[in-house]
Protein backbone atom coordinates (compact mmCIF):
# COMPACT_ATOMS: atom_id res chain seq x y z
CA UNK A 1 0.00 0.00 0.00
CA UNK A 2 1.24 3.45 -0.86
CA UNK A 3 1.85 6.11 1.70
CA UNK A 4 -0.95 8.28 0.31
CA UNK A 5 -3.41 5.42 0.65
CA UNK A 6 -2.30 4.80 4.25
CA UNK A 7 -2.74 8.47 5.10
CA UNK A 8 -6.17 8.46 3.50
CA UNK A 9 -7.24 5.51 5.65
CA UNK A 10 -5.70 7.11 8.75
CA UNK A 11 -7.62 10.30 8.11
CA UNK A 12 -10.91 8.33 8.13
CA UNK A 13 -9.89 6.61 11.38
CA UNK A 14 -8.89 9.85 13.10
CA UNK A 15 -12.11 11.57 12.12
CA UNK A 16 -14.13 8.60 13.33
CA UNK A 17 -12.41 8.39 16.74
CA UNK A 18 -11.81 12.09 17.40
CA UNK A 19 -15.09 13.24 15.85
CA UNK A 20 -13.57 16.33 14.23
CA UNK A 21 -11.39 17.26 11.26
CA UNK A 22 -9.31 20.05 12.69
CA UNK A 23 -5.94 18.54 11.93
CA UNK A 24 -3.56 18.14 9.02
CA UNK A 25 -2.00 14.70 8.79
CA UNK A 26 1.76 15.06 8.28
CA UNK A 27 4.82 13.14 9.44
CA UNK A 28 5.59 15.45 12.38
CA UNK A 29 2.08 15.38 13.82
CA UNK A 30 1.96 14.07 17.39
CA UNK A 31 -0.71 13.66 20.06
CA UNK A 32 -0.07 17.08 21.59
CA UNK A 33 -0.95 18.83 18.30
CA UNK A 34 -4.46 17.44 17.97
CA UNK A 35 -7.39 18.26 20.21
CA UNK A 36 -8.86 15.14 21.80
CA UNK A 37 -5.89 12.88 20.96
CA UNK A 38 -5.26 11.72 24.52
CA UNK A 39 -4.45 8.42 26.24
CA UNK A 40 -7.94 7.08 25.69
CA UNK A 41 -8.44 8.04 22.06
CA UNK A 42 -4.87 6.92 21.27
CA UNK A 43 -5.71 3.34 22.19
CA UNK A 44 -8.98 3.55 20.28
CA UNK A 45 -7.09 4.86 17.23
CA UNK A 46 -4.59 2.00 17.52
CA UNK A 47 -7.47 -0.50 17.74
CA UNK A 48 -9.07 0.94 14.61
CA UNK A 49 -5.73 0.98 12.76
CA UNK A 50 -5.21 -2.69 13.59
CA UNK A 51 -8.71 -3.54 12.30
CA UNK A 52 -8.60 -1.45 9.14
CA UNK A 53 -5.13 -2.56 8.02
CA UNK A 54 -5.52 -6.12 9.42
CA UNK A 55 -2.27 -5.87 11.36
CA UNK A 56 -1.25 -6.33 14.99
CA UNK A 57 1.23 -4.09 16.77
CA UNK A 58 3.56 -5.12 19.52
CA UNK A 59 3.43 -2.89 22.55
CA UNK A 60 7.13 -2.08 22.23
CA UNK A 61 6.50 -0.90 18.69
CA UNK A 62 3.65 1.33 19.82
CA UNK A 63 5.87 2.85 22.44
CA UNK A 64 8.55 3.76 19.92
CA UNK A 65 6.02 5.64 17.82
CA UNK A 66 6.60 9.30 18.53
CA UNK A 67 4.68 10.91 15.67
CA UNK A 68 2.48 10.14 12.73
CA UNK A 69 5.47 9.58 10.43
CA UNK A 70 6.58 6.70 12.70
CA UNK A 71 3.07 5.28 12.61
CA UNK A 72 2.89 5.41 8.82
CA UNK A 73 6.32 3.76 8.43
CA UNK A 74 5.36 1.01 10.86
CA UNK A 75 2.00 0.37 9.18
CA UNK A 76 3.78 0.22 5.81
CA UNK A 77 6.29 -2.28 7.16
CA UNK A 78 3.59 -4.44 8.74
CA UNK A 79 1.30 -4.69 5.72
CA UNK A 80 4.16 -5.46 3.35
CA UNK A 81 5.66 -8.20 5.53
CA UNK B 1 0.13 12.75 65.22
CA UNK B 2 1.03 14.30 61.89
CA UNK B 3 4.33 15.67 63.26
CA UNK B 4 5.52 12.35 64.63
CA UNK B 5 4.29 9.83 62.08
CA UNK B 6 4.72 11.90 58.92
CA UNK B 7 6.92 14.98 59.24
CA UNK B 8 9.50 13.59 61.70
CA UNK B 9 9.83 10.39 59.68
CA UNK B 10 10.38 12.24 56.41
CA UNK B 11 12.95 14.56 58.00
CA UNK B 12 14.72 11.53 59.39
CA UNK B 13 14.85 9.89 55.96
CA UNK B 14 16.21 13.12 54.49
CA UNK B 15 18.90 13.30 57.18
CA UNK B 16 19.98 9.68 56.97
CA UNK B 17 20.05 9.15 53.25
CA UNK B 18 20.84 12.44 51.63
CA UNK B 19 22.52 10.85 48.64
CA UNK B 20 19.86 8.27 47.82
CA UNK B 21 17.27 8.95 45.14
CA UNK B 22 13.93 10.34 46.20
CA UNK B 23 12.45 10.99 42.76
CA UNK B 24 12.87 9.96 39.16
CA UNK B 25 11.11 12.63 37.10
CA UNK B 26 11.22 12.52 33.29
CA UNK B 27 14.16 10.06 33.49
CA UNK B 28 16.19 12.35 35.77
CA UNK B 29 17.02 11.36 39.34
CA UNK B 30 16.82 13.69 42.36
CA UNK B 31 18.27 12.77 45.74
CA UNK B 32 16.72 13.29 49.14
CA UNK B 33 19.37 15.97 49.64
CA UNK B 34 18.14 17.82 46.55
CA UNK B 35 14.55 17.40 47.71
CA UNK B 36 15.47 18.93 51.07
CA UNK B 37 17.24 21.85 49.40
CA UNK B 38 14.22 22.47 47.20
CA UNK B 39 11.82 22.31 50.18
CA UNK B 40 13.95 24.90 51.99
CA UNK B 41 14.02 27.36 49.11
CA UNK B 42 10.27 27.22 48.57
CA UNK B 43 9.67 27.56 52.30
CA UNK B 44 11.99 30.54 52.63
CA UNK B 45 10.07 32.27 49.87
CA UNK B 46 6.73 31.35 51.45
CA UNK B 47 7.85 33.03 54.66
CA UNK B 48 8.35 36.33 52.85
CA UNK B 49 4.70 36.37 51.70
CA UNK B 50 1.59 37.41 53.57
CA UNK B 51 -0.68 34.41 53.59
CA UNK B 52 -4.05 35.57 54.86
CA UNK B 53 -5.62 32.22 54.42
CA UNK B 54 -4.01 28.87 55.20
CA UNK B 55 -4.76 27.52 51.72
CA UNK B 56 -2.14 27.95 49.01
CA UNK B 57 -2.72 27.12 45.37
CA UNK B 58 -0.26 24.63 43.88
CA UNK B 59 -0.09 24.34 40.11
CA UNK B 60 0.52 20.69 39.40
CA UNK B 61 3.60 20.18 37.30
CA UNK B 62 5.71 17.10 37.03
CA UNK B 63 8.86 18.43 38.68
CA UNK B 64 10.78 18.46 41.95
CA UNK B 65 9.63 22.00 42.84
CA UNK B 66 5.98 20.98 42.83
CA UNK B 67 6.52 18.01 45.16
CA UNK B 68 8.90 19.99 47.39
CA UNK B 69 6.26 22.72 47.68
CA UNK B 70 3.87 20.27 49.34
CA UNK B 71 6.37 19.62 52.14
CA UNK B 72 7.33 23.29 52.42
CA UNK B 73 3.65 24.07 52.98
CA UNK B 74 3.24 21.28 55.53
CA UNK B 75 6.31 22.46 57.47
CA UNK B 76 4.65 25.89 57.63
CA UNK B 77 1.35 24.35 58.77
CA UNK B 78 -0.39 25.28 55.50
CA UNK B 79 -2.48 23.31 53.01
CA UNK B 80 -2.09 22.89 49.26
CA UNK B 81 -4.92 23.13 46.81
CA UNK B 82 -3.81 21.35 43.62
CA UNK B 83 -4.70 23.20 40.44
CA UNK B 84 -4.27 21.80 36.97
CA UNK B 85 -3.17 24.45 34.51
CA UNK B 86 -4.84 22.40 31.76
CA UNK B 87 -8.26 22.71 33.40
CA UNK B 88 -10.59 25.43 32.10
CA UNK B 89 -9.93 28.90 33.55
CA UNK B 90 -13.52 29.14 34.81
CA UNK B 91 -13.16 25.99 36.83
CA UNK B 92 -9.79 27.01 38.26
CA UNK B 93 -11.09 30.43 39.24
CA UNK B 94 -14.00 28.76 40.96
CA UNK B 95 -11.61 26.53 42.94
CA UNK B 96 -9.37 29.50 43.79
CA UNK B 97 -12.30 31.66 44.91
CA UNK B 98 -14.00 28.90 46.87
CA UNK B 99 -10.86 28.13 48.86
CA UNK B 100 -9.94 31.84 49.32
CA UNK B 101 -6.50 31.44 47.80
CA UNK B 102 -4.28 34.52 47.54
CA UNK B 103 -0.86 32.90 47.06
CA UNK B 104 -0.14 30.43 44.26
CA UNK B 105 3.01 28.37 43.79
CA UNK B 106 3.74 27.68 40.14
CA UNK B 107 6.87 26.07 38.71
CA UNK B 108 5.82 26.66 35.08
CA UNK B 109 8.23 28.64 32.93
CA UNK B 110 5.44 30.99 31.96
CA UNK B 111 2.70 31.09 34.56
CA UNK B 112 -0.95 31.61 33.68
CA UNK B 113 -1.60 32.88 37.20
CA UNK B 114 0.38 36.12 37.28
CA UNK B 115 -2.63 38.07 38.57
CA UNK B 116 -2.24 36.31 41.92
CA UNK B 117 0.53 36.62 44.51
CA UNK B 118 2.75 34.18 42.65
CA UNK B 119 5.71 32.14 43.85
CA UNK B 120 7.62 31.04 40.76
CA UNK B 121 9.28 28.07 42.38
CA UNK B 122 11.53 27.12 39.46
CA UNK B 123 13.15 30.58 39.53
CA UNK B 124 14.14 30.48 43.20
CA UNK B 125 17.81 30.20 44.11
CA UNK B 126 19.16 27.85 46.72
CA UNK B 127 19.09 29.03 50.31
CA UNK B 128 20.03 27.83 53.75
CA UNK B 129 18.28 24.79 55.14
CA UNK B 130 14.86 25.55 56.61
CA UNK B 131 13.30 22.28 57.71
CA UNK B 132 12.11 22.79 61.27
CA UNK B 133 8.35 22.20 61.42
CA UNK B 134 6.06 24.88 62.86
CA UNK B 135 3.93 23.62 65.71
CA UNK B 136 0.31 23.82 64.60
CA UNK B 137 -3.03 22.18 65.39
CA UNK B 138 -3.88 18.70 64.15
CA UNK B 139 -7.03 20.28 62.74
CA UNK B 140 -5.00 22.35 60.25
CA UNK B 141 -5.52 21.20 56.69
CA UNK B 142 -2.93 19.40 54.56
CA UNK B 143 -4.81 19.70 51.28
CA UNK B 144 -8.16 20.45 49.69
CA UNK B 145 -9.04 18.40 46.64
CA UNK B 146 -11.96 19.52 44.51
CA UNK B 147 -14.17 16.85 43.01
CA UNK B 148 -17.09 16.88 40.63
CA UNK B 149 -20.28 18.31 42.15
CA UNK B 150 -23.84 17.58 41.03
CA UNK B 151 -24.79 21.25 40.68
CA UNK B 152 -22.11 22.11 38.15
CA UNK B 153 -19.77 23.54 40.79
CA UNK B 154 -16.83 21.47 42.04
CA UNK B 155 -16.91 20.71 45.77
CA UNK B 156 -13.90 20.90 48.06
CA UNK B 157 -12.79 17.97 50.20
CA UNK B 158 -10.53 19.33 52.97
CA UNK B 159 -8.24 16.83 54.68
CA UNK B 160 -6.70 17.63 58.09
CA UNK B 161 -3.34 16.66 59.57
CA UNK B 162 -5.22 14.29 61.84
CA UNK B 163 -6.95 12.68 58.84
CA UNK B 164 -3.72 12.17 56.90
CA UNK B 165 -1.92 10.83 59.93
CA UNK B 166 -4.77 8.35 60.57
CA UNK B 167 -4.51 7.27 56.93
CA UNK B 168 -0.74 6.66 57.13
CA UNK B 169 -1.30 4.58 60.26
CA UNK B 170 -4.13 2.63 58.60
CA UNK B 171 -1.93 1.93 55.57
CA UNK B 172 0.52 0.07 57.78
CA UNK B 173 -2.18 -2.60 58.12
CA UNK B 174 -1.40 -3.64 54.54
CA UNK B 175 1.98 -4.85 55.83
CA UNK B 176 3.81 -3.82 52.69
CA UNK B 177 7.54 -4.27 52.97
CA UNK B 178 8.69 -1.13 51.21
CA UNK B 179 12.40 -0.42 51.71
CA UNK B 180 14.99 2.09 50.52
CA UNK B 181 15.61 -0.25 47.57
CA UNK B 182 12.08 0.03 46.21
CA UNK B 183 11.06 1.89 43.07
CA UNK B 184 7.47 3.08 43.33
CA UNK B 185 5.14 4.39 40.66
CA UNK B 186 3.34 7.75 41.03
CA UNK B 187 1.09 8.05 37.99
CA UNK B 188 -1.66 10.31 39.34
CA UNK B 189 -2.38 13.99 38.93
CA UNK B 190 -2.18 15.84 42.23
CA UNK B 191 -5.85 16.73 41.79
CA UNK B 192 -6.57 13.02 42.38
CA UNK B 193 -5.92 11.84 45.93
CA UNK B 194 -4.36 8.53 44.90
CA UNK B 195 -1.33 10.73 44.21
CA UNK B 196 -0.97 11.26 47.97
CA UNK B 197 -0.42 7.59 48.75
CA UNK B 198 1.76 7.22 45.66
CA UNK B 199 4.29 9.92 46.60
CA UNK B 200 4.03 10.01 50.39
CA UNK B 201 4.27 6.34 51.39
CA UNK B 202 7.48 5.68 49.38
CA UNK B 203 9.16 8.85 50.68
CA UNK B 204 8.41 7.88 54.29
CA UNK B 205 10.22 4.58 53.59
CA UNK B 206 13.17 6.21 51.84
CA UNK B 207 12.23 4.62 48.51
CA UNK B 208 12.33 6.28 45.08
CA UNK B 209 9.19 7.74 43.46
CA UNK B 210 8.88 7.45 39.65
CA UNK B 211 6.50 9.99 38.19
CA UNK B 212 4.80 10.22 34.81
CA UNK B 213 5.35 13.41 32.75
CA UNK B 214 2.19 15.25 31.79
CA UNK B 215 2.80 15.30 28.04
CA UNK B 216 3.29 11.53 27.72
CA UNK B 217 0.65 8.96 26.84
CA UNK B 218 0.26 7.61 30.35
CA UNK B 219 0.06 3.85 29.93
CA UNK B 220 2.86 3.86 27.35
CA UNK B 221 5.14 5.66 29.76
CA UNK B 222 4.05 3.48 32.68
CA UNK B 223 4.85 0.41 30.60
CA UNK B 224 8.31 1.81 29.86
CA UNK B 225 8.93 2.39 33.57
CA UNK B 226 7.81 -1.12 34.47
CA UNK B 227 9.89 -2.61 31.68
CA UNK B 228 13.09 -0.57 31.88
CA UNK B 229 13.23 0.71 35.46
CA UNK B 230 12.00 -2.44 37.22
CA UNK B 231 9.31 -0.67 39.22
CA UNK B 232 8.58 -2.78 42.32
CA UNK B 233 5.47 -1.11 43.76
CA UNK B 234 2.55 0.21 41.71
CA UNK B 235 -0.76 1.80 42.52
CA UNK B 236 -2.96 1.95 39.45
CA UNK B 237 -6.55 2.34 38.43
CA UNK B 238 -7.79 -0.82 36.68
CA UNK B 239 -8.43 1.06 33.41
CA UNK B 240 -4.65 1.58 33.18
CA UNK B 241 -3.93 -2.12 32.69
CA UNK B 242 -7.12 -2.50 30.68
CA UNK B 243 -5.29 -0.44 28.03
CA UNK B 244 -2.30 -2.77 28.19
CA UNK B 245 -4.46 -5.91 28.20
CA UNK B 246 -4.28 -6.68 24.47
CA UNK B 247 -0.49 -6.82 24.89
CA UNK B 248 -0.22 -8.79 28.14
CA UNK B 249 1.44 -11.73 26.38
CA UNK B 250 4.49 -9.53 25.67
CA UNK B 251 4.77 -8.32 29.23
CA UNK B 252 6.67 -9.82 32.11
CA UNK B 253 7.72 -7.85 35.18
CA UNK B 254 9.37 -10.26 37.62
CA UNK B 255 10.70 -7.46 39.85
CA UNK B 256 7.23 -6.27 40.79
CA UNK B 257 6.46 -6.89 44.49
CA UNK B 258 3.12 -5.19 44.98
CA UNK B 259 0.50 -4.33 42.42
CA UNK B 260 -2.22 -2.29 44.09
CA UNK B 261 -5.50 -1.26 42.50
CA UNK B 262 -7.94 1.40 43.52
CA UNK B 263 -10.44 3.87 42.12
CA UNK B 264 -12.61 1.55 40.05
CA UNK B 265 -14.21 -1.89 40.15
CA UNK B 266 -11.49 -4.52 39.66
CA UNK B 267 -12.46 -7.28 37.30
CA UNK B 268 -11.39 -10.86 38.19
CA UNK B 269 -10.57 -11.88 34.60
CA UNK B 270 -8.36 -8.81 34.24
CA UNK B 271 -6.49 -9.64 37.47
CA UNK B 272 -6.04 -13.26 36.46
CA UNK B 273 -4.44 -12.22 33.18
CA UNK B 274 -2.38 -9.44 34.75
CA UNK B 275 -1.04 -11.85 37.39
CA UNK B 276 0.73 -13.79 34.63
CA UNK B 277 2.73 -10.64 33.84
CA UNK B 278 3.78 -10.14 37.46
CA UNK B 279 4.66 -13.65 38.70
CA UNK B 280 6.29 -12.50 41.95
CA UNK B 281 3.86 -9.80 43.03
CA UNK B 282 0.94 -9.63 45.43
CA UNK B 283 -2.17 -8.05 43.97
CA UNK B 284 -4.12 -5.93 46.43
CA UNK B 285 -7.46 -4.28 45.81
CA UNK B 286 -8.11 -1.23 47.95
CA UNK B 287 -11.03 1.13 48.27
CA UNK B 288 -11.93 4.47 49.74
CA UNK B 289 -13.60 7.75 48.92
CA UNK B 290 -11.55 10.99 48.85
CA UNK B 291 -13.68 12.19 51.78
CA UNK B 292 -12.23 9.44 53.96
CA UNK B 293 -8.59 10.23 53.10
CA UNK B 294 -7.45 8.07 50.19
CA UNK B 295 -8.30 4.47 51.17
CA UNK B 296 -9.81 2.49 54.03
CA UNK B 297 -10.25 -1.15 52.96
CA UNK B 298 -8.00 -3.84 51.50
CA UNK B 299 -8.44 -7.18 49.81
CA UNK B 300 -5.45 -9.38 49.04
CA UNK B 301 -6.02 -11.35 45.87
CA UNK B 302 -5.60 -15.08 46.24
CA UNK B 303 -5.69 -16.86 42.86
CA UNK B 304 -6.89 -20.12 44.42
CA UNK B 305 -9.78 -18.64 46.35
CA UNK B 306 -10.90 -15.24 45.14
CA UNK B 307 -13.99 -13.54 46.50
CA UNK B 308 -16.02 -11.92 43.74
CA UNK B 309 -19.44 -10.53 42.98
CA UNK B 310 -20.57 -10.13 39.35
CA UNK B 311 -17.00 -10.90 38.31
CA UNK B 312 -15.64 -8.02 40.38
CA UNK B 313 -13.16 -8.51 43.25
CA UNK B 314 -14.21 -7.92 46.84
CA UNK B 315 -12.97 -4.68 48.36
CA UNK B 316 -12.19 -6.65 51.51
CA UNK B 317 -12.13 -5.43 55.06
CA UNK B 318 -11.46 -2.20 56.88
CA UNK B 319 -7.96 -1.01 57.71
CA UNK B 320 -6.97 1.39 60.49
CA UNK B 321 -9.78 2.62 62.68
CA UNK B 322 -12.40 2.92 59.93
CA UNK B 323 -15.70 1.18 60.65
CA UNK B 324 -17.67 0.06 57.61
CA UNK B 325 -21.41 -0.07 58.14
CA UNK B 326 -24.17 -0.75 55.65
CA UNK B 327 -27.51 0.94 56.15
CA UNK B 328 -30.96 0.79 54.56
CA UNK B 329 -33.05 3.76 53.39
CA UNK B 330 -33.96 4.55 57.00
CA UNK B 331 -30.32 4.63 58.11
CA UNK B 332 -30.74 1.33 60.01
CA UNK B 333 -27.76 -0.99 59.97
CA UNK B 334 -28.65 -4.09 57.97
CA UNK B 335 -27.40 -7.63 58.35
CA UNK B 336 -24.65 -9.28 56.35
CA UNK B 337 -25.78 -10.38 52.92
CA UNK B 338 -28.22 -7.51 52.40
CA UNK B 339 -27.44 -4.67 50.06
CA UNK B 340 -27.46 -1.07 51.22
CA UNK B 341 -25.41 2.09 51.28
CA UNK B 342 -21.89 1.83 52.64
CA UNK B 343 -21.24 4.39 55.37
CA UNK B 344 -17.95 5.17 57.04
CA UNK B 345 -16.97 6.11 60.57
CA UNK B 346 -13.32 6.99 60.87
CA UNK B 347 -10.56 9.32 62.05
CA UNK B 348 -9.79 9.62 58.33
CA UNK B 349 -13.13 11.30 57.70
CA UNK B 350 -12.88 14.91 56.50
CA UNK B 351 -14.34 17.64 58.70
CA UNK B 352 -16.91 18.42 55.97
CA UNK B 353 -17.13 19.77 52.41
CA UNK B 354 -15.50 23.18 52.18
CA UNK B 355 -18.06 25.93 52.87
CA UNK B 356 -20.92 23.71 51.79
CA UNK B 357 -23.36 23.21 54.68
CA UNK B 358 -26.10 21.98 52.40
CA UNK B 359 -23.95 19.14 51.07
CA UNK B 360 -22.70 18.31 54.56
CA UNK B 361 -26.24 17.88 55.86
CA UNK B 362 -26.83 15.34 53.10
CA UNK B 363 -23.54 13.52 53.46
CA UNK B 364 -23.19 13.16 57.23
CA UNK B 365 -25.51 11.74 59.89
CA UNK B 366 -25.28 10.45 63.44
CA UNK B 367 -25.80 6.79 64.14
CA UNK B 368 -25.55 4.58 67.21
CA UNK B 369 -22.98 1.84 66.81
CA UNK B 370 -22.15 -0.46 69.73
CA UNK B 371 -23.88 1.89 72.16
CA UNK B 372 -21.98 4.94 70.95
CA UNK B 373 -23.24 7.83 68.86
CA UNK B 374 -20.91 8.17 65.87
CA UNK B 375 -20.63 10.60 62.97
CA UNK B 376 -20.99 8.65 59.74
CA UNK B 377 -20.44 9.56 56.08
CA UNK B 378 -22.59 8.28 53.24
CA UNK B 379 -20.28 6.93 50.54
CA UNK B 380 -22.97 6.75 47.84
CA UNK B 381 -21.72 3.24 47.06
CA UNK B 382 -24.18 0.36 47.23
CA UNK B 383 -22.43 -2.58 48.89
CA UNK B 384 -22.99 -5.72 50.92
CA UNK B 385 -20.91 -7.79 53.33
CA UNK B 386 -20.70 -11.56 53.15
CA UNK B 387 -20.89 -13.79 56.23
CA UNK B 388 -17.20 -13.33 56.95
CA UNK B 389 -17.59 -9.58 56.73
CA UNK B 390 -15.89 -9.15 53.35
CA UNK B 391 -17.21 -6.14 51.52
CA UNK B 392 -18.50 -6.16 47.93
CA UNK B 393 -19.24 -3.17 45.75
CA UNK B 394 -22.47 -3.46 43.76
CA UNK B 395 -23.17 -0.11 42.13
CA UNK B 396 -23.49 3.61 42.74
CA UNK B 397 -26.76 4.68 44.32
CA UNK B 398 -26.59 8.00 42.48
CA UNK B 399 -25.40 9.26 39.13
CA UNK B 400 -21.71 9.38 39.76
CA UNK B 401 -19.29 7.49 37.57
CA UNK B 402 -15.55 7.00 37.20
CA UNK B 403 -13.61 7.99 34.11
CA UNK B 404 -10.08 6.57 34.35
CA UNK B 405 -10.52 6.74 38.11
CA UNK B 406 -11.70 10.36 38.17
CA UNK B 407 -15.05 10.89 39.82
CA UNK B 408 -17.58 12.45 37.51
CA UNK B 409 -21.09 13.52 38.51
CA UNK B 410 -23.14 12.92 35.38
CA UNK B 411 -25.48 15.68 36.55
CA UNK B 412 -22.59 18.13 36.48
CA UNK B 413 -21.96 17.27 32.83
CA UNK B 414 -25.69 17.51 32.08
CA UNK B 415 -26.04 20.82 33.82
CA UNK B 416 -23.33 22.43 31.68
CA UNK B 417 -24.82 20.95 28.51
CA UNK B 418 -28.29 22.21 29.42
CA UNK B 419 -26.94 25.63 30.38
CA UNK B 420 -25.71 25.95 26.85
CA UNK B 421 -28.56 24.30 24.96
CA UNK B 422 -31.29 26.21 26.77
CA UNK B 423 -34.61 24.44 26.23
CA UNK B 424 -33.18 21.30 24.64
CA UNK B 425 -32.91 18.36 27.03
CA UNK B 426 -29.80 16.20 27.36
CA UNK B 427 -28.64 13.20 29.35
CA UNK B 428 -25.09 12.16 30.23
CA UNK B 429 -24.46 8.47 30.73
CA UNK B 430 -21.56 6.20 31.56
CA UNK B 431 -21.02 3.88 28.61
CA UNK B 432 -18.46 1.15 28.06
CA UNK B 433 -16.10 1.45 25.10
CA UNK B 434 -14.53 -1.37 23.10
CA UNK B 435 -11.69 -1.68 25.59
CA UNK B 436 -14.14 -2.19 28.44
CA UNK B 437 -13.41 1.22 29.96
CA UNK B 438 -15.94 3.87 30.91
CA UNK B 439 -16.60 6.85 28.67
CA UNK B 440 -19.18 9.60 28.95
CA UNK B 441 -21.94 9.37 26.39
CA UNK B 442 -24.18 12.33 25.71
CA UNK B 443 -27.70 12.04 24.31
CA UNK B 444 -29.35 15.22 23.09
CA UNK B 445 -33.14 15.33 22.67
CA UNK B 446 -33.16 16.66 19.16
CA UNK B 447 -32.62 15.67 15.58
CA UNK B 448 -29.00 15.70 14.53
CA UNK B 449 -27.43 19.13 14.95
CA UNK B 450 -24.03 20.81 14.90
CA UNK B 451 -22.44 20.58 18.33
CA UNK B 452 -19.10 22.30 17.66
CA UNK B 453 -20.05 25.37 19.67
CA UNK B 454 -21.51 23.27 22.47
CA UNK B 455 -18.28 21.29 22.79
CA UNK B 456 -16.18 24.47 22.68
CA UNK B 457 -18.33 25.78 25.54
CA UNK B 458 -18.02 22.54 27.56
CA UNK B 459 -14.24 22.70 27.22
CA UNK B 460 -14.27 26.08 28.97
CA UNK B 461 -16.26 24.63 31.87
CA UNK B 462 -14.94 21.14 32.57
CA UNK B 463 -11.64 19.26 32.54
CA UNK B 464 -10.93 17.02 29.55
CA UNK B 465 -11.96 13.77 31.26
CA UNK B 466 -15.47 15.16 31.84
CA UNK B 467 -16.11 16.08 28.19
CA UNK B 468 -18.47 13.51 26.60
CA UNK B 469 -16.59 11.34 24.11
CA UNK B 470 -19.64 9.75 22.49
CA UNK B 471 -22.67 11.55 21.14
CA UNK B 472 -26.17 10.45 20.06
CA UNK B 473 -29.36 12.25 19.13
CA UNK B 474 -32.84 11.08 20.06
CA UNK B 475 -35.80 13.18 18.83
CA UNK B 476 -37.91 12.25 21.89
CA UNK B 477 -36.58 10.78 25.14
CA UNK B 478 -38.31 7.58 26.28
CA UNK B 479 -39.86 7.67 29.75
CA UNK B 480 -40.05 4.86 32.30
CA UNK B 481 -43.09 3.89 34.41
CA UNK B 482 -42.40 6.66 36.91
CA UNK B 483 -42.47 9.23 34.14
CA UNK B 484 -38.72 9.80 34.44
CA UNK B 485 -36.35 9.76 31.50
CA UNK B 486 -35.53 6.14 30.85
CA UNK B 487 -31.76 6.29 31.10
CA UNK B 488 -31.39 2.54 30.63
CA UNK B 489 -33.03 2.63 27.20
CA UNK B 490 -30.94 5.64 26.20
CA UNK B 491 -27.83 3.73 27.23
CA UNK B 492 -28.69 1.09 24.63
CA UNK B 493 -28.15 3.71 21.91
CA UNK B 494 -24.42 3.31 22.45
Amino acid sequence: MEKEKIIENLKTIFVKVLEHEEFELNDDLSAGDVSGWDSLSHMLIIGEVEDVFSIKFKFRELNKMKNLGDMITLIGKKINS
Amino acid sequence: MFDTNIMAILLNVIKNQESRNAFCIAKKFYTYGQLAQCISKVRNELQTRTIENKNVGLIENDDLETYASIFALWLEGLAYVPISSDAPIDRNEDVINQSNISVIIDSSKKSKFSNYDLIESSKLTNTTSNLKPNVVSEENLVYIIFTSGTTGKPKGVPITRKNLSAFIKAYEDLNLEITTEDRCLQMFNLTFDLSVVSYLVPLLKGACVYTVPKDEIKYSYVYELLDEDDISVTMMVPSMIQYLRPYFDEMRFPKMKYSLFCGEALNLKLVEEWSECIPNASVINIYGPTENTVVCTEYKYNPKDCLCYNGVLSIGKDIGNTQLIIVDENDKIISNGDKGELCLISDQLMPGYWNNEKKNKEAFFNIEVNGKIERAYRSGDMCFKDKQGFLFYVDRIDFQTKIQGFRVELFEVESHVKDYLGKINAVALAVENRLGNNEIGLVIESKEMDTTDLYDYLKTKMPQYMIPTQLKFEPKFPLNNNGKIDRKTLKNLF
